[in-house]
């Protein structure tokens, strides 16, 4: 969305042919290359791009990992899981020579000579292919090993770069399992990058329609007067999925969904929705604002944590027909595990803005369908013309998945002769609006990374802030009077817990 | 789920006046879940017979990834008699969710003699309001242009690579623009046209680094289809408009000759041979060629360059094609102003 400071100066020929910053020539370098998010997202993200003229002539992947392989070996991996993942069919001559920037460098995280020679391999590239001495390094490996791998990189030099070129960082979540690790994690980050090298990516902000809620928002003066407390009687956002925990259950028993879901995805999308306009686009005029966000929401009390969060696990039941297990029957998980996959929350963002406006969050596995969405519940027209009280609130939907798109539930007169007043929806789709599909998430993140716009990308401060509003209740569940944990069948709304916490304040969750 | 097969028929007759009810009832009595969407007004305007049916086809592929409502129009100027026929129709396809039919709605009308000047008063009672209006114009633009019909058209689409005279032809766009209240977008096709071979140009030249060869420029190749000498001439323009040289007498129709800023002299050698349009654009300079070919499977261009001592890392990326479908697909894909096609136009408008 801006030119990043070290974005060399326009080329001339751009004018007119994109709006967006032009991605940069360089090296990518994925640590843990023969992992599952590489396979599934980088290289798929990756292919598409360069089929639709998107990635730069100048661009080669090194793939790092402990695995022997040869470069033929590597190609041929991925040429099979690009075919199984890519959004578009792989074309050969496309792939065969996306597949000649593509090469393998097997080391141990922790060796440092890998990474001397790593630092020789990228000297080459640049020479054979115009890379020019930047470099951009991705983090698909687990959080436990991004420390070697910083401290190599920094002994290498590979942090460093000369004039006019860069050397960034991509990492995955999980960033940090709390404040203290993740202050922690951003510690040892900058010893070897700076804040303005390092790119910490949450893929729901890739989505088209995450993206499109600064649009709707900041593009259409209609929604600004009624976007604050005066107007909105609350808030719901829901991430919903039918999935079970499947092969995540290592990860997932120690994480939960309040840390796989809540700390990051769901509470950037709260942000994008209740943030101050910023003063421009640039990436920290955005973040600025979203930051501010998370520093809003009221802290609680252990009391109130058990009155503001529920918390519940799956139990056997049916999805779409089909029986399931329960979590505790998984394969790899505790049969007493106490890990919630479904969290639902009462919050609210004590600024001026959004005074006493409750948001109902909740996300969950094994729930009837999967779809994220975030709605806005305007408050009641006054009932006194049509001696009638209108339930009904008028209610604006953002839906981000799957099905993107925005929908608008006014009340309208029934035709007759009667004065028959009920809901409709107006409905606008993604789909059918617009022909071409939107690209995956990574692409665009990715592209964002090469480009150096970080908009996209949340800030340490952003991290640590959420992680100091989850703390205390992640504390209060491991505590000894811990709240209960609730058990919902799979293929349920969850908990009759989470339907109490709204019908406590006179509301019920939106009916998806 | 019950499917509305495409036809690509002008579907039910309508008299004119009773349009908006026709198309009512058209939706009422659609089986099965039914879409309609739209995004703009697209008017199609011809004088060639037959090009009712042809352009209902075109519409059927447009509104594929453009929902509009589409006007197609067949004026007969020469007709005797004067006549106004006019047909409603849907095209309907599975929108990418995959859960249900997309439909855009088309209204054609066939103009006979002098019904042919209600041209706007008919287009302007049929649009779907508060949508922008396209006007893709497949014909010649001549004189007197309606100053009534540009001032409601948001964005006029026409090729120019058709054109008998182009300075001309262009002058008559511009004058229609100066009578317009509103500000009009022109798109040219044979500018759409030059989009794939213009990114891949451009691409060598992200790196601040390669700026310098913008100096350096000695020769410029551009290797065209026969009758596509404006698309080439184009593309020159553009190079010569966002590199500021300005043009010289051309020696001959195939040979250009432009002037840097530094006053060196940029030679453009216009071949034409068998292919595409544009088939390959080679830009030298005394030590580097970058060159952009059409690939043999057709759709992808191979862009390389060239230096001495340095490992060729040939690149493909998309070539678009040549027909009216994907050309307008792609232009209304795009959007924005065109201040850069009109700054290229301005630098060999002469040389066209």
């Amino acid at each position: 969305m801006h030119r990043a400071v070290d974005q060399p100066e326009p080329n001339p020929l751009r004018e007119g042919l994109t709006t967006r910053p032009v991605p940069q020539p360089c090296a990518i370098v994925i640590f843990g290359a023969t992992g599952d998010l590489t396979h599934r997202k980088l290289i798929p993200a990756l292919y598409n791009l360069a089929a639709d003229g998107e990635l730069p002539a100048g661009v080669a992947i090194v793939g790092f990992a402990r695995r022997n392989k040869s470069d033929d070996e590597f190609r041929r991996d991925l040429e099979e899981v690009t075919r199984k993942f890519s959004r578009q069919p792989v074309r050969d001559e496309i792939w065969k020579t996306f597949a000649q920037s593509i090469s393998y460098h097997q080391s141990e995280f922790d060796d440092e000579s890998g990474y001397k020679s790593l630092a020789k391999r990228l000297d080459e590239i640049d020479k054979n292919y115009g890379t020019r001495g930047n470099r951009l390094f991705y983090f698909a490996a687990a959080p436990d090993q991004f420390e070697p791998i910083l401290k190599h990189l920094k002994a290498a030099g590979l942090n460093e770069t000369c004039e006019g070129s860069w050397a960034r960082i991509i990492v995955e979540k999980p960033f940090g399992t709390d404040l203290a690790s993740a202050r922690e994690l951003n510690r040892i980050i900058r010893n070897s990058f700076t804040e303005e090298q390092t790119y910490r990516i949450d893929h729901f902000l890739g989505k088209e329609t995450a993206q499109n809620i600064l649009v709707l928002r900041f593009a259409n003066a209609i929604f600004s007067p009624l976007w604050n407390t005066h107007y909105v009687d609350h808030v719901q956002i829901t991430a919903a999925e039918t999935l079970g925990v499947g092969t995540r259950a290592g990860f997932y028993e120690r994480a939960g969904a309040l840390r796989d879901m809540v700390q990051n995805h769901l509470l950037q999308l709260l942000c994008l929705v209740a943030m101050e306009p910023p003063t421009d686009l640039a990436a920290d005029s955005i973040r600025d604002e979203k930051v501010k966000v998370v520093r809003s929401l009221r802290r609680w009390s252990r009391n109130e944590i058990a009155a503001n969060v529920v918390r519940g696990q799956y139990t056997a039941g049916a999805i779409h027909g089909e029986p399931v297990v329960g979590y505790r029957q998984e394969q790899n998980v505790n049969p007493d595990s106490q890990t919630e996959t479904f969290v639902a929350l009462r919050l609210f963002i004590d600024n001026w803005r959004w005074a006493d406006v409750p948001v109902y969050m909740r996300v969950g596995k094994r729930l009837p369908k999967s779809e994220t969405d975030i709605s806005i519940h305007f408050k009641k027209a006054p009932a006194v013309l049509f001696n009638k009280d209108l339930s009904d609130l008028n209610v604006l939907v953002i839906r981000i998945q799957p099905d993107e798109g925005i929908s608008l539930r006014i009340h309208a007169k029934v035709p007759g002769t009667s004065f028959r007043i009920e809901p409709v929806k107006m409905d606008f789709h993604y789909g059918t609006s617009f022909g071409k599909p939107s690209p995956e998430a990574y692409e665009r993140l990715l592209l964002d990374a090469m480009s150096g716009d970080a908009t996209l990308f949340a800030r340490s401060d952003e991290v640590e802030e959420a992680w100091a509003f989850i703390d205390p209740i992640e504390e209060a569940w491991h505590a000894n009077d811990a709240p209960e944990l609730f058990f919902y069948p799979a293929g349920s709304w969850g908990p009759e817990a989470a339907d109490n916490l709204l019908a406590r304040d006179g509301r019920a969750w939106r009916r998806l | 789920m019950p499917t509305v097969p495409e036809t690509y028929s002008l579907g039910i007759p309508a008299e004119i006046s009773r349009i908006d009810q026709e198309l009512k009832k058209l939706w009422q009595e659609g089986e099965g879940a039914m879409t309609r969407a739209s995004l703009m007004n697209l008017a199609v305007y011809s004088e060639e017979s037959g090009s009712l049916n042809s352009n209902t086809q075109l519409m059927a592929k447009i509104t594929e990834n453009h929902a509009c409502r589409a006007i197609v129009i067949e004026a007969d100027c020469r007709a005797k008699e004067n006549s106004v026929d006019a047909w409603i129709s849907a095209h309907c396809h599975v929108s990418r969710v995959g859960s249900k039919q997309v439909c855009s709605e088309q209204i054609s009308f066939l103009l006979k003699g002098g019904c042919t000047a209600l041209l706007p008063n008919i287009v302007f009672s049929h649009l779907d309001s508060d949508l922008p209006f396209y006007l893709w114009w497949q014909e010649e633009f001549r004189e007197p242009m309606d100053p009534q019909l540009w001032a409601w058209v948001d964005r006029v689409i026409y090729d120019s690579h058709g054109w008998k005279d182009f300075r001309a032809q262009m002058r008559l766009v511009e004058s229609a623009e100066q009578e317009a209240k509103q500000r009009i977008v022109f798109c040219d096709l044979n500018w759409t046209r030059l989009d794939n071979v213009r990114f891949a140009l451009a691409q060598f030249f992200d790196h601040s680094a390669s700026h310098h060869h913008f100096t350096k420029f000695r020769k410029l190749r551009i290797d065209f289809a026969p009758g596509f000498r404006s698309t080439a001439v184009l593309l020159a323009g553009w190079l010569a408009a966002q590199l500021n040289w300005r043009a010289e007498n051309a020696k001959s129709p195939q040979e250009l000759r432009f002037i840097d800023p530094s006053g060196r002299k940029i030679d453009i050698e216009l071949r034409e041979r068998d292919g595409e349009p544009i088939h390959e654009v080679a830009l030298t300079t005394a030590e580097v060629e970058f060159l952009v070919t059409h690939a043999e499977c057709g759709d992808l261009l191979e862009v390389s360059r060239a230096k001495p001592g340095e490992k060729p890392m040939p690149q493909l990326m998309p070539a678009g094609k040549n027909d009216p479908v994907s050309l307008m697909s792609e232009e209304l894909m795009r959007g924005g102003p065109h201040h850069v096609y009109l700054r290229a136009v301005k630098c060999v408008r002469d040389l066209l």
